[in-house]
């Protein structure tokens, strides 16, 4: 046997068999909490993108200050100072 | 279907393009037809109403990329609800149930053949649940879907071609096996 099985029916199924399935209403409904959850996880993902870059800008520039001090501490202008 | 008709579906798209609500009267027009196709892949009622109702939801959501390539609308619809069934099947992992209308399978075989019986359509389910799946969803979009190998191509993501020889192989079989011939063009 295949990966598939044939059964045979007795009937066609006709318009009014499928009728209790037919809902334009709840198709559209779920479309457009589809839509409407795609634009809130669109939303939080901007955000999380700009807090990333934020915090990413913080930590470079508290990185930059920090090199800046330890490279003021140990420059030779200092040094000359402390002999002196 | 004629230009004019074509003209006409292809205004209504463009509308609902902008108007989910114009939608409804394509969703209308379809909904029969493309329920018949899952249910034919199914064998579930209550499964087949799901799996429709979720062709649709893809369908409006993917409605503002779709293009006219030649092909009617409703061949863009059965390629998504084809894409929903496996999506189904492979999620569950189980076998894939071709449900098919008896009646339709004794309109084909009546067509050129007098002498069929029970043990005939027995042997010939049998015969067709050793085919290839591919295969067999090849016959079911032309016999009993009635589309031409392009459009079949186009639903099943194959060539022309691939839908022909598929067919004709399937066909030379049921001719040298069982001593009966299906109607087929190309």
């Amino acid at each position: 046997m295949g990966k598939h099985e044939i059964r045979l029916r007795r009937q066609r199924i006709a318009s009014r068999g499928s009728e209790r399935f037919r809902n334009y209403g709840s198709v559209l409904k779920q479309h457009e909490e589809e839509k409407r959850i795609k634009l809130i996880v669109r939303i939080f993902t901007f955000f999380l993108i700009i807090a990333a870059l934020v915090l990413l800008f913080v930590v470079v520039s508290r990185w930059e200050k920090k090199q800046e001090k330890s490279a003021d501490q140990t420059s030779p202008a200092k040094i000359i100072n402390h002999t002196s | 279907m004629t230009d004019e008709e074509i003209r006409k579906e292809q205004d209504l798209i463009e509308k609902s393009k902008k108007d989910s609500n114009a939608f409804g009267e394509l969703y209308e027009k379809y909904f029969d037809q493309i329920f018949n196709y899952i249910l034919r892949q199914t064998g579930d009622d209550e499964l087949a109403g799901d799996l429709c109702s979720q062709t649709f939801v893809n369908a409006l959501k993917n409605l503002p990329r779709y293009e006219f390539r030649g092909f009617p609308f409703s061949a863009w619809l059965y390629k998504i609800a084809g894409n929903e069934v496996n999506k189904h099947y492979r999620k569950h992992k189980g076998k894939i149930i071709f449900s098919i209308e008896e009646l339709r399978v004794r309109e084909l075989i009546e067509q050129t053949s007098d002498d069929w019986d029970e043990e005939l359509i027995n042997r010939l389910i049998q015969y067709m649940n050793e085919l290839p799946t591919e295969m067999v969803r090849v016959l079911e979009l032309r016999f009993f879907e009635d589309k031409d190998f392009k459009e079949i191509a186009f639903i099943l993501d194959m060539t022309e071609s691939g839908a022909k020889m598929r067919t004709y192989r399937a066909l030379d079989k049921l001719r040298t096996n069982f001593n009966i011939k299906m109607k087929y063009d190309g």
